[in-house]
């Protein structure tokens, strides 16, 4: 089943990257319709394990968004994230989830153009890779 | 078992265009708990919201989902819809059908109608997991903590007093009136600074909603917008202010005479003293480190060997009222605000960083504040123009952009230089009709009212203006020499002077990082604080109920400092007109049955909302909810799950995982 | 040395210092080693020192809090203390703590005694106890010596491709029943309420299959990122031989890697995972 389309999950946080992301709808940006947005308060609030669930339910890839580091809407939460989803992304890897399907990017809210580009390419990038195992 | 409503908003043709609305209620009624699955053109629209309402009533809905535009756009709405109908606002759902789907995806019209029928399925399986949320009232303290007062500050404070409220204004300085009481004339109208100031200052201390604290500072600040509870140092003064009338025998009389820190150190005050003439409060404090007695004191006490120092005491026999009282200690004073107005100002960019500039090297090389002494009438020269030596200057250069637009210090451009420098230039000529004066600058910058008129006048007055950089001031064989070079006509030249006045650019306060942790403010790259919008919200800060005015935001002139004193007494009145304000309804929240007592999650918030509590013999973590901003981070980080987040729990965002 | 030990011990009961003494006495096999509780001076005869003492005792002291304990503790288990210090579950003036310079210990399972050093003490360079209010035995001059490391099992596995570390770990996971061994004897897992027991949410799923299983190992070894030392209890306890050293290592590896921090090596130091650098490339 080759051909199956990639599933994307993304945890935007509410502040910067939703936002980004509803730029883009209002610019009528288009970008592939893989991706299911879940939304939370702040990048610090994705907890490692609903990323590994996400991947047990069989998501292909994994895109955490969040304030640019400086600009969190807390103050902290994205250094924290940008921490711990680090050390996920690394046990996922070694556990043979490619890198490139946990994508951790800090999109504002000014960059919708940037948030389509990145869900473009990550489409891409998971169709070179082919379904998960 | 929850009853979900699902509502699918047309957006005219903005979802329904793209996305086949007919399937997605179809797939929606079909899917768990949900009880009702219906579409509407305008969701939003005063009929669509009718719509929603009767159909939450007929259909004893519990739960609701709208399948329609970004949350950030029209949540508030159908959280209203849902009180109106008797629901907790927060059970409420919404699918981002529009910005996240149908808009993006307009050209793949079949993918849109799947993905926004898993949009409906997560946002349905999110709110079978929702939970009524509220907010709860916290009354508030009306009062307002200003802090400085310079004129920033005293205008916040007369504003907020004004409009009713009690206010604790608390300045360092044995005196308020900051760095304007400093400043001889002010630009472009020439007011006299004092002139148009020190009424304001009287008005602060004769104000019955005022208090003033000067000699004072605040150490501590705990709580939250709306209740604050600061601890503030008020240093020993050694001076009863309750007896003393300000008379003037004792600074009058003291033998002690030590470097004038408000004259910058070119005059002399005594040990006991009021920093300037129009001093407010017009009472004096001894300086406890110069002060002969206190000296003596000291000696004592340390128990060393020899001879002691004289004991002077003059002040304390010459007192008529016996105001003297050498015993008192710093005491610290806690109240509670529900507002706090930070207006600490700024410092003057240290010339000494420039080495080739000799300030401190070289006699006749001065800071532009040191000028605005100098010019002043109560200042050390009675307001003549003088050098060193006592001479009249003939020949001058200022010299703009010092530790301003510069890489190797500030980039930032300091927007006040300009024209106190060219104030300057006008000066001198009034005052030394024969100078000669030099303003080498970069690029004139004189925007504002009356500035561009004001610069005219002073080329009118045949001030010399030259376009360059000085590359270095140097002692000459007769006085100064300044090497610049001129990049309007290319020249390198040396020009001999008299005096230079150096226009230091305007830099945060030394102790602005501790101030910063103080108040938990941020601080932008050029060190000043942190606005929450630099366009749209310039006073507020992202911490809640503390307001910034003046200079400590940014370099900004006496206008633009009262403007945003003003401003920022606006805030503090909005916020303490409220009786109550109400807290954030999402919160984290502790299930103590599955708390280690790790405290990671205090470590981690950024809130200081957590503390540690012991229950039944065991520490477990607890929220303080009205500082809980609700970001999270602590939920993501605690390993049993035992701390939860309101309105994102586990089961919500794992129940939107699932969905998938 | 191991009279020494017993000595002290009995000195720590006799004088009530501490109520128990945790320690390790010959197994009934006769050959390896168990854990011991001494609770009188007379019992302390009973400690044994060597290297089938493979057991992290440190797992026992949350369960002791309000008691003053004595702890015979290796290298390894001095820094699980230190974790266990740092995190509040142990409070530090609670414990005495014997510590014991160590040359590794063996590969040892009961009845079967081995003169085998285990891999992780290949890798392990303290030989002296990072916290202890006693000492036995002579500390090795400074700088520490170090066991020669081979490439080890984690450098071989990331040379692998993606898809055979997902099929190595995949047969792995596939075989664990579940039965919770390695969370039972790790040190760091004090939690009054495992996640993967939760039923609300659910992470885990109650169903033993490779997604069940899946999510509690992986989730597992994160929650030990920047906390497991090491100690390799939770391997020697699978009983179905998975190698969860391995992950526990790599993610140990990592954090110290980027964040230049050693779980339980300074209980001061921040946990890399409650603090930040505003300026970092670590993604």
């Amino acid at each position: 089943m080759s051909d199956r389309e990639p599933r994307v999950v993304g945890f935007l946080c509410n502040w910067c990257s939703y936002a980004g992301a509803d730029l883009a709808g209002t610019s009528r940006m288009q970008y592939p319709p893989n991706i299911r947005i879940i939304r939370v308060p702040c990048s610090g609030r994705v907890d490692p394990l609903l990323v590994i669930k996400a991947f047990e339910r069989g998501a292909d890839g994994v895109l955490v968004s969040g304030c640019h580091p400086g600009d969190c809407h807390y103050t902290q939460g994205n250094y924290y994230a940008r921490r711990r989803l680090a050390i996920l992304r690394d046990l996922l890897e070694f556990l043979g989830i490619e890198r490139d399907r946990f994508r951790i990017e800090w999109v504002s809210a000014a960059e919708g153009q940037r948030f389509a580009q990145i869900v473009a390419d990550f489409v891409k990038k998971l169709k070179e890779l082919g379904p998960r195992r | 078992m929850a009853r979900i409503g699902v509502f699918i908003c047309h957006c005219g043709h903005n979802i329904a265009g793209v996305i086949d609305v007919g399937r997605v209620v179809e797939a929606a009624k079909r899917m768990p708990g949900v009880a009702y699955a219906g579409d509407y053109i305008y969701c939003c629209s005063d009929p669509g919201q009718a719509f929603i309402r009767q159909a939450i009533k007929e259909n004893r809905l519990t739960r609701v989902v709208v399948g329609a535009c970004s949350p950030r756009m029209h949540e508030k709405t159908f959280q209203e819809v849902l009180a109106s109908a008797g629901l907790n606002p927060f059970l409420l759902e919404m699918a981002n059908l529009r910005e996240h789907c149908s808009w993006v995806h307009s050209e793949a019209k079949e993918e849109a109608t799947e993905k926004a029928i898993d949009l409906i399925r997560m946002a349905v399986a999110k709110a079978s997991r929702a939970e009524p949320l509220f907010a709860k009232p916290i009354p508030i303290t009306k009062r307002a903590l200003v802090v400085g007062g310079g004129i920033a500050g005293i205008q916040a404070a007369l504003d907020i007093a004004n409009a009713g409220f009690e206010v604790v204004l608390v300045e360092r300085e044995p005196t308020i009136g900051g760095k304007m009481a400093k400043f001889d004339k002010t630009f472009p109208t020439l007011d006299c600074a004092s002139c148009i100031l020190t009424p304001r200052m009287v008005e602060v201390a004769k104000h019955p909603n005022i208090r003033l604290m000067t000699y004072a500072e605040v150490e501590e600040v705990k709580g939250y917008a709306g209740n604050f509870e600061v601890r503030i140092r008020q240093k020993a003064r050694k001076v009863d202010h309750s007896k003393c009338t300000g008379c003037g025998t004792c600074w009058q009389k003291c033998p002690t005479k030590v470097p004038s820190e408000f004259d910058l150190g070119l005059g002399k005050r005594t040990a006991i003293y009021i920093p300037f003439p129009q001093a407010v409060p017009p009472k004096p404090v001894i300086d406890t480190v110069n002060c002969r007695y206190m000296a003596y004191l000291e000696f004592v006490r340390s128990g060393r060997e020899g001879k002691p120092p004289p004991q002077c005491r003059i002040c304390e026999k010459l007192c008529p009222t016996g105001a003297i009282n050498w015993d008192e200690e710093d005491a610290i004073i806690t109240e509670r605000f529900g507002a706090i107005v930070v207006a600490t100002g700024y410092d003057l960019f240290d010339p000494s960083q420039i080495p080739q500039y000799g300030y401190g090297r070289l006699d006749n090389v001065i800071t532009s504040l040191e000028f605005e002494r100098i010019l002043n009438a109560s200042g050390p020269t009675g307001g003549r123009i003088l050098l060193k030596d006592g001479r009249e200057p003939k020949r001058v250069a200022i010299v703009h952009c010092v530790g301003s637009r510069d890489l190797n210090y500030n980039e930032y451009c300091s927007k006040v230089c300009c024209m106190y420098s060219m104030k300057y230039a006008h000066l001198i000529k009034e005052r030394i009709p024969d100078a000669e004066v030099y303003e080498f600058y970069i690029d004139v910058r004189s925007a504002g009212k009356g500035f561009e008129e004001f610069y005219n006048r002073v080329l009118d007055e045949g001030v010399r203006f030259v376009r360059g950089k000085v590359a270095e001031i140097f002692k000459g064989k007769d006085g100064l020499s300044v090497r610049f070079e001129d990049t309007l006509t290319g020249g390198r030249h040396v020009l001999s002077v008299d005096m230079v006045i150096l226009a230091c650019g305007l830099v945060p306060q030394r102790d602005a990082g501790e101030v910063a942790r103080i108040f938990k403010l941020s601080r932008s790259p050029d060190g000043f604080f942190l606005e929450k919008h630099p366009k749209l919200d310039p006073v507020n800060t992202h911490a809640d109920g503390v307001f910034l005015a003046g200079a400590c935001i940014g370099p900004c002139d006496i206008p633009d400092a009262v403007a945003r004193g003003s401003a920022a007494a606006a805030k503090a009145i909005g916020l303490l007109s409220r009786d109550e304000i109400l807290s954030e309804p999402m919160t984290a929240i502790v299930d103590i049955s599955k708390c280690s007592g790790c405290m990671l999650c205090e470590e981690i918030c950024p809130f200081d909302a957590i503390e540690p509590q012991v229950v039944r013999g065991k520490r477990v973590a607890r929220v303080k909810e009205e500082l809980c901003k609700g970001c999270g981070s602590c939920a993501a980080a605690c390993r049993s799950g035992a701390i939860n987040l309101r309105g994102f729990t586990h089961q919500q965002l794992l129940a939107e995982v699932e969905a998938l | 040395m191991i009279e020494e030990i017993r000595a002290k011990a009995a000195d720590l009961l006799r004088s009530g210092e501490v109520k128990c003494f945790i320690g390790y006495e010959r197994a009934s096999d006769g050959l390896t080693a168990r854990p011991f509780f001494a609770y009188s001076a007379d019992e302390a005869d009973r400690l044994i020192f060597d290297g089938t003492c493979v057991h992290n005792l440190a797992r026992y002291l949350p369960d002791m809090r309000g008691k003053r304990v004595g702890i015979l503790a290796k290298p390894c288990d001095s820094r699980s203390i230190n974790v266990l210090i740092r995190e509040g579950q142990v409070e530090r003036e609670e414990v005495y703590i014997v510590g014991v310079v160590c040359d590794g210990v063996y590969r040892t399972t009961w009845g079967k005694p081995s003169r085998e050093l285990q891999p992780r003490c290949l890798y392990c360079s303290k030989r002296t106890p990072v916290v202890y209010d006693y000492l036995v035995g002579q500390p090795p001059p400074a700088p520490e010596s170090q066991h020669p490391a081979s490439i080890s099992e984690v450098e071989a596995l990331e040379r692998k491709p993606a898809a055979e570390r997902w099929e190595f770990w995949r047969s792995h996971f596939a075989r664990c029943i579940r039965c919770n061994a390695c969370r039972q004897i790790c040190p760091a897992c004090y939690c009054p309420q495992c996640f993967s027991d939760q039923l609300d949410p659910l992470w885990t799923g109650i169903r033993i299959g490779l997604p069940q299983n899946w999510v509690w190992n992986v989730g597992r070894a994160l929650h030990l990122a920047g906390r497991c030392i090491d100690c390799e209890e939770c391997q020697r306890a699978c009983p179905m031989g998975i190698p969860l050293a391995i992950l526990n290592r790599k993610l140990a590896s990592r954090v110290k890697e980027l964040f230049g921090f050693e779980a339980g090596m300074d209980p001061r130091a921040p946990f890399p995972f409650a603090t930040f650098e505003k300026e970092e490339e670590i993604l």
